[in-house]
Parts: C-alpha cells; sequence; structure tokens
C-alpha cells in the first residue's frame, strides 16, 4: 500500500466577487504518494496553478483540506503555517525567484537560516555538488544562467529534507538544454532518494519525466495517466481532450498565476 | 539583504536630519551666558535682588538704593581677603564723533553705557593714555573712537548732549566718568564688585559675603557670574535658543516624516523579494525584524555622518547666528557631550520611529506575492489608515477652533502649530485616498488636450495611488508649513501694527535714530506728547512674587490723553496726575482711587504713590502712568521712546520723524526682522528637506519604472515623449501636493486670523507671502522634474530592443 505524502480532499479556491468571480478549483480530490514523481497538466485558466499554491501552502482553498505529511493546514495559523512550509516543504518557482544580493550558498541556506538553524557548509556545499553547481557556491544569482540559476533554486528547496517539493513550470524560462538538465534532476531526486515531487507544467515534453500526470480544466480532474508515460502520449491526450466539447459551460478565462 | 543602492535614500535622509540636530544642539549647549569683559576681574559679584518674573522676561535685578549700596560696600570691604568692593554703576552715555553717535558697534550695549572709573577696575581696564576722570565734565573713552586726551567731546545723556573733555583713553569699550558723577547719573547700584586679594579663596570670601548679603542679593562666583550679562545679550541668546531648539524639533519631525516615506517607498518596492522570502519560509515578524534591522543600520550609519557633518558645520552656522542677530557677539561654539550622545541616538530613534509603518506592512506581504509580476497596486487605502487619518484631521480641526478662540497670542501660536502638525500627518495618512479623486478633478477641464502620453499620467498617477502618496506626501509636508508660518508671521504683524495704529491719535511720530532712547532736550525740542518708559519694582506681600517688574510711562497727562485713542479711563481723573506721588493704574491692578501705592524705582529708593485715577488695561502700553518728572528724578537714565507730534517738525539729534502706519509698523521691526529670519530659516530647512525627499523618492522610483517604460517606447514612443510623460508625471504629482498641503494650511491660517481680529479688535487681512509659497513648490517642482527626467533620460539611452520585462512567462 502506498503511503500519500500529500492529501488533497475537496479543494474548492474562488476569486473575486459577484460578474468577476472566478471558480479556479472545482472539487479537485486526489493525492501524491511518497516517492513519486507527478505532473500537473492542463490549459491556462485551468486551475493548476491554484492547485499547487493550495497544496503548498501558500494559498488558502476555500472548501476542502490540504494534509502533508499527516498534518492538516487548515488547523494552521500563519505563523505555524510558514513554519511548516519551511520545514516540511520544498518550493521551485519558475522565475527562480533567487535573492539578488546573496550568494549562492547563502541563497540555499537561506531557509535553515531563517529556521534559526545555521546549517554546517559541508551540508550546503553537499546540496550544490547534487545539482552539479559546486564550484558556483560564491556567485551571485546575476552571474549565473538560467539553468544554473534553477538548480541553485531546486538546491535551495531541498535543503531542508522537506516531505515534499513543489514545482510551479520550474523550465518555463529556461531553454531546452537546460529543461533537460533540471528536469533530468527533479527525476534523480526521485529515484534515488525517495523524493516527493509535484510539478505543474505545460510542456507535454517535461511531464514525461513523471511518473504520473494530472490533467486538469475548469478547476478538475478531467484525465489521468500513469506507467509509461511519453511526451506524445501526453500530448495525444491533450489533443483528445481538447477536440472533445467541454461537459461543463466554457468558464471565462481564470487567473492566469 | 542590505542593498546599498536601496538604502542611499534613507541614508541620505536620516544624514540630513542628525546633521539638523546635532548643529543645532551643539549650538544650544554653546550658548551659555558669558562673563561679562567689564566684570572680569572680580572673582566675586554680589548680585541686587532677582525681579520676580519670568526669566524669558529680561528685566534687570531690583537695584539698591544710595544708602544701601554705601552700607554692602562698606561691609563687604572690610571682609578678609577683599582688596576693594567696588559698586558698579551704569547709566546711559554715548559719545558724538563728528556730530553723530559713535556707531562703533550698534548692537553692543555696552558701547553706549557710562560706569564710574572704579568700575574700571573690575574689568582690568588699561589706561593706554593720559589721567583717570576726577572732576565733573571729565571722561575717559575707549582708544578705538579716535580721540585724543585734553580734546572736547559731547556725551548724549539722558538730559540731553553735555560737553565734556577727554582726559584719558582705554582699551575698552564704553565711557568712564569721575565716581561722583556716575553716583549722581546711576544713584541705584545693581552690581558690586570685589577685587580679592592675592591668594585668597573666591569661595570662602562668597560664603562671608552671603552671611552679609543676606536676602538682599545673590553671590556669584566663577561662571555663574555669566548672569551678569547685558540683559540684551540674554535676550539675544533666548530668541537663538528658541530659533535652534525650533530648528531640531523641526528637523527630527521632518526627518521621520520623511525616512517613513522613503522606508515605505522602500518596502513596496520590494514586494516581490519579501514575498519570496515568506515563500520560503521567513515569518511576517522575521520580515518585520529584518526591515527594523536595515533601518538600525542605515539610521545609526547616517546618524555618524550627520554627527559628523553637523560637528563641522556648528561653527560657521555659529557666527551666521551672531551675523544675523541670534546670539550675542560673547557667542562661542563649544563642544559638549550631550549634544555628541543625542545626535548619535537620534540616528537609529529616528529611522526606527520611521520604519514602524513600513515594517508593518512588510509583515503583511504574502508568499504569493513572489509569483506575480504585478505591478499594478490594489487595495489603495486600508481602514486602520483611513481611522487614523480622520483621527488627525479631527484633531487638527478641533486645535484650529482652539487657535480661533484662544485669548493669548503665544497660546494661539502654539495651537496653530499643533493643529498644523496634526493635519499635515492627517493629510499625508489619508493622501492614497484623496489622489484619486484629486486627479480626476484636475484632469475635467482639460479632458482632451495630452492625447496619449496625457491618458498614460493620468492612470499612472491615479493608479499607482501609494506611489503616488508618497511622492506628494514631501510636498505637502513642506507646502503646507511654508504656507501656513509664513502667512502666520505675516498676518500677525500685519495685525499687531493695524491695532497699535488704531490706538494712536496723532500725525507724526519722533522715534531714537541710532540711540536707545531721546533725551529730555530732544523731547522738549520737539514740543510733543512723550512717553518716558522705566522699570519698577512692586512688592505687594499679599500678591507674590517680590519685585514684580513693570513698565511704568512717565507722562504729561493732557497730552497722552490727546493722542491716546484707546484711553479709557473708569475712576478717578487723568488730570490729577501731577506732583510728585501720583500713580495711574489700569483696571487689572485692583485698586481705588485715593489708595496708597508702594513702589521701588530705579534709584532703588521706595516711595509711596497715591492712585489718582484706573484706567482699562487695553488704554496704555505700559503697566502703569505715572508723572513725567517723577520718572525723571528716580531714574536720570531714562529714555524717551516715542514723541508724538501733530505736525511733521525737523528731528533732533539722535531722532528721525515717521507717520503712524510707519511707526505702527516698524515699533517691533527688529523683533519682526528676527522672527522673519527664523521663519524663513524655519521654512528653508523643511523645503529643501522636502524637496530632498521628492527627489529621492522619484529617483527610487525610477529605476522600478525602467522596464515600464522601454514597453511605452517599444509601443511606439519617442525617447522624447517618454521623458516628457514622466516630467508631467513628476509635476502633476508636485500639484497634487501642493494643493493639499495649501489647502490644509489655508485651514489653519483662517482659524488663525479669527483668532488675531478677536484680539485686536479690528478686522485683520490674511497676508500670504506668495514669494515664499512660490519658491519652496518651484523648488519641488524643480528637483522633481530633474530627478525624473534625468534618470529616464539615461537610462533610456540605449536602444529600446532589450527584452522590457526581463523574463517572458
Amino acid at each position: 500500500m502506498t503511503t500519500h505524502t500529500v492529501t488533497l480532499t475537496g479543494l474548492r479556491a474562488v476569486y473575486g466577487t459577484g460578474t468577476r468571480r472566478v471558480t479556479a478549483l472545482d472539487g479537485v480530490t486526489t493525492g501524491f504518494a511518497s516517492g513519486t514523481f507527478t505532473a500537473v497538466m492542463g490549459p491556462s485558466g485551468s486551475g493548476k496553478s491554484t492547485l499547487l499554491h493550495c497544496a503548498a501552502g501558500l494559498d488558502r482553498p476555500a472548501e476542502g483540506t490540504v494534509t502533508i505529511d499527516g498534518t492538516r493546514l487548515d488547523d494552521l495559523g500563519e505563523d505555524e503555517l510558514t513554519r511548516l512550509r519551511r520545514d516540511r516543504i520544498g518550493f521551485v518557482f519558475q522565475a527562480f525567484n533567487l535573492v539578488t544580493t546573496l550568494t549562492t550558498a547563502q541563497n540555499v541556506e537561506l531557509p535553515l537560516r531563517l529556521a534559526g538553524r545555521r546549517p554546517p557548509a559541508r551540508d550546503v556545499a553537499a546540496a550544490l555538488d547534487a545539482v552539479g553547481l559546486a564550484d558556483r557556491a560564491g556567485h551571485r544569482p546575476g552571474e549565473l544562467s538560467g539553468g544554473e540559476q534553477q538548480r541553485v533554486a531546486v538546491a535551495r528547496a531541498l535543503i531542508t529534507r522537506p516531505a515534499v517539493v513543489f514545482a510551479d513550470e520550474p523550465t518555463g524560462a529556461l531553454d531546452s538544454a537546460a529543461s533537460r538538465q533540471v528536469l533530468r534532476l527533479l527525476r534523480a531526486l526521485v529515484d534515488d532518494q525517495g523524493q516527493t515531487v509535484v510539478m505543474v507544467t505545460h510542456d507535454p515534453a517535461a511531464a514525461a519525466y513523471a511518473d504520473r500526470v494530472l490533467l486538469l480544466a475548469d478547476g478538475r480532474v478531467v484525465d489521468e495517466m500513469d506507467g509509461e508515460i511519453t511526451a506524445a502520449v501526453v500530448a495525444a491526450r491533450i489533443a483528445e481532450r481538447e477536440a472533445r466539447p467541454s461537459e461543463h459551460a466554457a468558464a471565462p478565462a481564470g487567473p492566469s498565476c | 539583504m542590505l542593498s546599498i543602492r536601496r538604502s542611499v535614500s534613507a541614508f541620505v535622509a536620516v544624514a540630513i536630519g542628525v546633521t539638523l540636530v546635532a548643529a543645532a544642539t551643539l549650538l544650544l549647549a554653546s550658548g551659555r551666558p558669558q562673563v561679562p569683559d567689564r566684570l572680569a576681574r572680580a572673582a566675586v559679584v554680589v548680585q541686587s535682588p532677582e525681579a520676580g518674573a519670568s526669566p524669558d522676561s529680561f528685566v534687570p535685578t531690583r537695584p539698591w538704593s544710595a544708602t544701601t549700596t554705601a552700607k554692602l560696600v562698606g561691609r563687604l570691604a572690610a571682609l578678609p581677603g577683599v582688596a576693594a568692593a567696588v559698586p558698579d554703576r551704569t547709566f546711559y552715555a554715548q559719545p558724538l564723533v563728528d556730530g553723530r553717535p559713535a556707531g562703533t558697534d550698534g548692537r553692543r550695549e555696552d558701547a553706549h553705557q557710562g560706569h564710574g572709573w572704579a568700575s574700571a577696575r573690575l574689568g582690568g581696564l588699561r589706561l593706554t593714555a593720559g589721567e583717570p576722570p576726577r572732576r565733573p565734565g571729565e571722561v575717559v573713552v575707549d582708544r578705538a573712537l579716535g580721540l585724543r586726551p585734553g580734546v572736547p567731546v559731547t556725551l548724549l545723556t539722558a538730559a540731553g548732549p553735555q560737553a565734556y573733555t577727554v582726559t584719558g583713553l582705554v582699551d575698552g569699550p564704553g565711557v568712564h566718568v569721575a565716581d561722583e558723577v556716575a553716583a549722581t547719573l546711576a544713584p541705584g547700584v545693581r552690581a558690586i564688585g570685589l577685587v580679592l586679594a592675592a591668594g585668597a579663596d573666591p569661595e570662602r570670601v562668597a560664603t562671608a559675603a552671603r552671611g552679609i548679603v543676606g536676602a538682599d542679593g545673590s553671590v556669584l562666583t566663577g561662571d555663574a557670574r555669566g548672569a551678569l550679562e547685558p540683559r540684551n545679550d540674554a535676550r539675544t541668546r533666548w530668541i537663538g535658543m528658541q530659533v535652534l531648539t525650533a530648528t531640531a524639533a523641526l528637523a527630527g519631525f521632518v526627518t521621520v516624516f520623511v525616512v517613513a516615506s522613503t522606508f515605505a517607498f522602500t518596502v513596496a518596492q520590494r514586494r516581490r523579494e519579501l514575498g519570496l522570502l515568506r515563500a520560503v519560509g521567513a515569518t511576517g515578524r522575521q520580515v518585520r525584524r529584518m526591515v527594523y534591522g536595515e533601518a538600525l543600520v542605515v539610521g545609526a550609519a547616517g546618524g555618524i555622518a550627520g554627527l559628523l557633518v553637523g560637528g563641522g558645520l556648528a561653527p560657521l552656522l555659529g557666527r551666521l547666528l551672531v551675523d544675523t542677530g541670534f546670539e550675542p557677539s560673547t557667542f562661542k561654539v563649544g563642544y559638549e557631550h550631550w549634544p555628541v550622545a543625542l545626535s548619535l541616538v537620534a540616528g537609529p530613534v529616528i529611522s526606527l520611529l520611521a520604519v514602524w509603518s513600513a515594517s508593518r506592512r512588510a509583515a503583511r506581504v504574502r508568499p504569493l506575492e513572489a509569483l506575480r509580476d504585478a505591478a499594478v497596486e490594489q487595495r489603495p487605502i486600508g481602514r486602520l489608515r483611513i481611522a487614523t487619518g480622520a483621527l488627525l484631521v479631527a484633531v487638527g480641526g478641533a486645535l484650529s477652533v482652539g487657535t480661533a478662540t484662544a485669548g493669548e497670542a503665544r497660546v494661539a501660536a502654539q495651537y496653530a502649530l499643533y493643529a498644523v502638525m496634526a493635519l499635515v500627518a492627517g493629510a499625508t495618512v489619508l493622501a492614497p485616498a484623496v489622489v484619486g479623486p484629486l486627479v480626476r478633478m484636475l484632469r475635467w477641464p482639460v479632458r482632451r488636450p495630452g492625447g496619449a502620453i496625457g491618458m498614460l499620467v493620468r492612470a499612472g498617477v491615479s493608479t499607482a495611488t501609494r506611489r503616488t502618496a508618497s511622492i506628494a506626501a514631501p510636498v505637502l509636508l513642506t507646502v503646507a508649513f511654508a504656507v501656513l508660518v509664513a502667512g502666520m508671521v505675516r498676518t500677525t504683524t500685519a495685525a499687531y501694527a493695524a491695532g497699535r495704529a488704531d490706538n494712536v491719535n496723532a500725525g507724526w511720530i519722533v522715534v531714537p535714530d541710532r540711540a536707545p532712547g531721546l533725551s529730555d532736550q530732544a523731547v522738549a525740542a520737539t514740543r510733543g506728547t512723550a512717553l518716558l518708559p522705566t522699570t519698577v519694582y512692586e512688592s505687594d506681600p499679599n500678591s507674590p512674587p517680590a519685585n514684580r517688574p513693570l513698565t511704568a510711562l512717565g507722562v504729561d497727562p493732557a497730552g497722552f490723553a490727546a493722542a491716546n485713542r484707546a484711553l479709557t479711563v473708569v475712576a478717578g481723573s487723568l488730570n490729577d496726575l501731577s506732583g510728585d506721588d501720583t500713580v495711574v493704574l489700569p483696571a487689572s491692578a485692583n485698586r481705588q482711587p485715593a489708595e496708597p501705592y508702594a513702589l521701588v524705582f530705579a534709584d532703588g529708593e521706595s516711595v509711596s504713590l497715591r492712585v489718582v485715577a484706573v484706567v482699562t488695561d487695553d488704554s496704555i502700553p505700559g503697566d502703569l502712568l505715572l508723572p513725567r518728572s517723577v520718572v525723571r528724578a528716580h531714574d536720570p537714565s531714562a529714555l524717551t521712546s516715542t514723541v508724538y507730534v501733530e505736525d511733521r517738525i525737523d528731528p533732533p539729534i539722535g531722532a528721525r520723524i515717521v507717520d503712524v502706519p510707519g511707526w505702527a509698523a516698524e515699533a517691533d521691526r527688529a523683533e519682526d526682522r528676527l522672527v522673519w529670519l527664523f521663519t524663513l530659516l524655519l521654512i528653508a530647512v523643511s523645503a529643501g528637506y522636502g524637496a530632498v525627499a521628492v527627489a529621492n523618492t522619484l529617483l527610487m522610483a525610477a529605476a522600478g519604472r525602467v522596464a515600464d517604460l522601454r514597453l511605452i517606447r517599444l509601443a511606439g514612443a519617442t525617447r522624447r515623449q517618454v521623458i516628457w510623460l514622466v516630467t508631467a508625471e513628476s509635476a502633476l504629482v508636485v500639484l497634487i501636493g501642493a494643493l493639499l498641503g495649501g489647502a490644509v494650511a489655508f485651514v489653519g491660517l483662517l482659524s488663525i486670523r479669527a483668532g488675531l481680529a478677536e484680539q485686536a479688535g479690528v478686522p485683520v487681512d490674511l497676508v500670504l507671502p506668495w514669494s515664499v509659497v512660490g519658491g519652496v513648490v518651484g523648488l519641488c517642482l524643480l528637483l522633481a522634474v530633474l530627478a525624473s527626467a534625468l534618470p529616464t533620460w539615461r537610462s533610456l539611452r540605449p536602444g529600446p530592443a532589450r527584452s522590457p520585462v526581463g523574463i517572458v512567462g
């Protein structure tokens, strides 16, 4: 029996009021098993980013519960939530989001420093080594390429040994070579260390690195694939869904976050 | 986390503020009374009893009478260790050189003072030529006058010009006559200097002297003898102290404001970064602590820089203060400990106060904001903010009402200042809410012109209300302050002049010219109605304090009644003011005609007078009226301040003639000049600050807008159009600030005018110094345009083809 690191139950998220009201998530129930790599896909406005934000405790759903490692997020206050995020969750953003005034090593150790711990230098070095950037410890983000910056971000997400790493379009701002490096890195984390990874993407080639693909549309999970996943299969399934008329009335364009 | 580039603005703001605080407090600490040179050699000085008045009225002490003086001198001279006890006699005597009062240094009181020759010993004056004065008609003068021993000289005295012969020269100011002559010209004595024998201990002598003097005076040694400095010096120093205190307080207040808006802006610009920190696990409190920490570092660094600059500037400013008359010529700058300590603390404290609200906002940044690129601000104004602003405006309004109804001018002025502070703070807090409607209002008459640029300007200003507000805030503050203070001073001056002129019923007025007053001979030559002021002391056992000083005016009753329109007799008759024992009192003295009334005069004699009339309080420009002859008899050095005449006459020596409005306007001219200088100084401080703050904020904003402007450039705007856009935007924002500030100040001014009109009893015109207002707004406008156009011009220099936003998602 597989244990679920993250469980989502009946998630609903709504933005705006009145006529500008947008339902971003419309009752999503799913789980992310420990030691698996899940890709969440869907067209713009399908709610995939909102799903990720809610699952990572960056945003609160209107209804439903998120459980991470046995802890229900809706019971937590703002500070407790922050601490949980700091200790149990790693996050990789599309736009790298490194602090430009800090060096690579300082960026990596930042979450631990915020938690009041000072990581041993060799831990930081090891984390950078794991993403292949051992020689870049003293550089600032401005001196790194996009791919390198994203790998620093991955190292930062891993430094606290989180239960789950969420990645929001981690290859969205990278060229294909750099994308492949980052995706292989994520894959290796799952295979070698049993890390749980959840990634939002709209690139079928990126989704092909995952063990499982969730397809979202209009705030609902409309399709799910696992087993042998290739870019061609994913692309075909997406195309198939788009050809078929939705059983829901076309929702207005949701928040593109 | 601390970015040098981002911290520069706050650093500069703190440094300027601390510079001002440091310079002002250093000067404040230096402004201590100086022992007059004239008494430098007297190690112990006995001073006559203090007048029972507040220390800021600068009334001289109550003199001893001739008999008391003689008794004290005799007993003090007999003390062991005392070589000589010398009564210091001071009277009015001004040598004429080439027929005019010698103006070696008009502001130095001792240049037109006469003393007995014995006093020369107290100051250690050296006779550089000739002999001491021994007989009436002999005088020793300052060698700086350029006279030789043996030549005749005319001394202007209270009686009139007197012929003297120079017998010797000394190396110090003032004239010295024979001691017997001095005793008749200055029968009252206020200080006895003790010259000690070699080796005598001043403290021991002082203790013995205290035993002799008892309650009839005080014994001073060392620096405490500074209490004997000329009253004008003390007064000047007091004015200087007010100026410096106000400057330091204003600098502190303004700095907190400017630094707060700088920090607010930095936080707004860093939302993404702060959101990122929150996303990777920083709690709100940690973010807040970080912002505080940065403020502390910036504040400490700025404080040290400010202290160094302020310390360096202090001597220069000190000289400037002496030149402009805010400090006496004896003023020297010293470096005390407490201003240094205060300035060191001021930097961090100002910073922490200023960052308080910004840190709250920083802590509220949500982690998700790291993921948004949104530059459009949402939720422009919080509920707490509206409540705070409304409260401040309400308090300001209430204080304005207080100003309008306050009984006393000084109280009213204080109310006015607090009212404006509250209104300004309120307006600043509410500014983001007001900006939108105000922009709509401003654009209403010019809906069409402007084209695309006009559209962009209006949209930018009214959408980014926080940014607009934080740029407009310093302008608001500066303009409100300038309009209010300048308007208040000008209106008050005009109101008082109007009130004064309204009371006088005469064609022309003769006033002193380059002399402290008019002599009897000069008064006689004018054949007008003269006011001869002297200070008398009232000691009523039923109403403390003892020795309460009063300004008595020696008048001729008939002439005074004719010239004074405000005179209203309540009881008795003014015509009975004659003989040598009569007095006219105001109603507030609570006396009835025929009651006895005792006063101590300038010669130290206590005289029992008889009340002959009671007048209303606002009838007379002093505390009581005496027959002119009584004043002259008891104060041989009393000088006439004002003579009312019917027709224009040729003024006598040392006098000039002015018409009534001219006299009313210049009556307090010296003081008005100081007040106006002071006002301009304060306005300059705040305006300079406001302009720096505006430039600061705009410079920071420019950096954050480069991407925006590149997009506009890509959309087809020429470089000139973009520069025109930012310039117009800044100008519009400055205009908004100026309008809001002007409105706030106008409310304050209206209430002040109402208060003044009630007091003066005449309608008061609102006087607005448009040149000052224009200057302040112009300065802000100029710096704003420069601070936005220059960086834009620089940042747009390379081709516009670069990626406009950096990351394309």
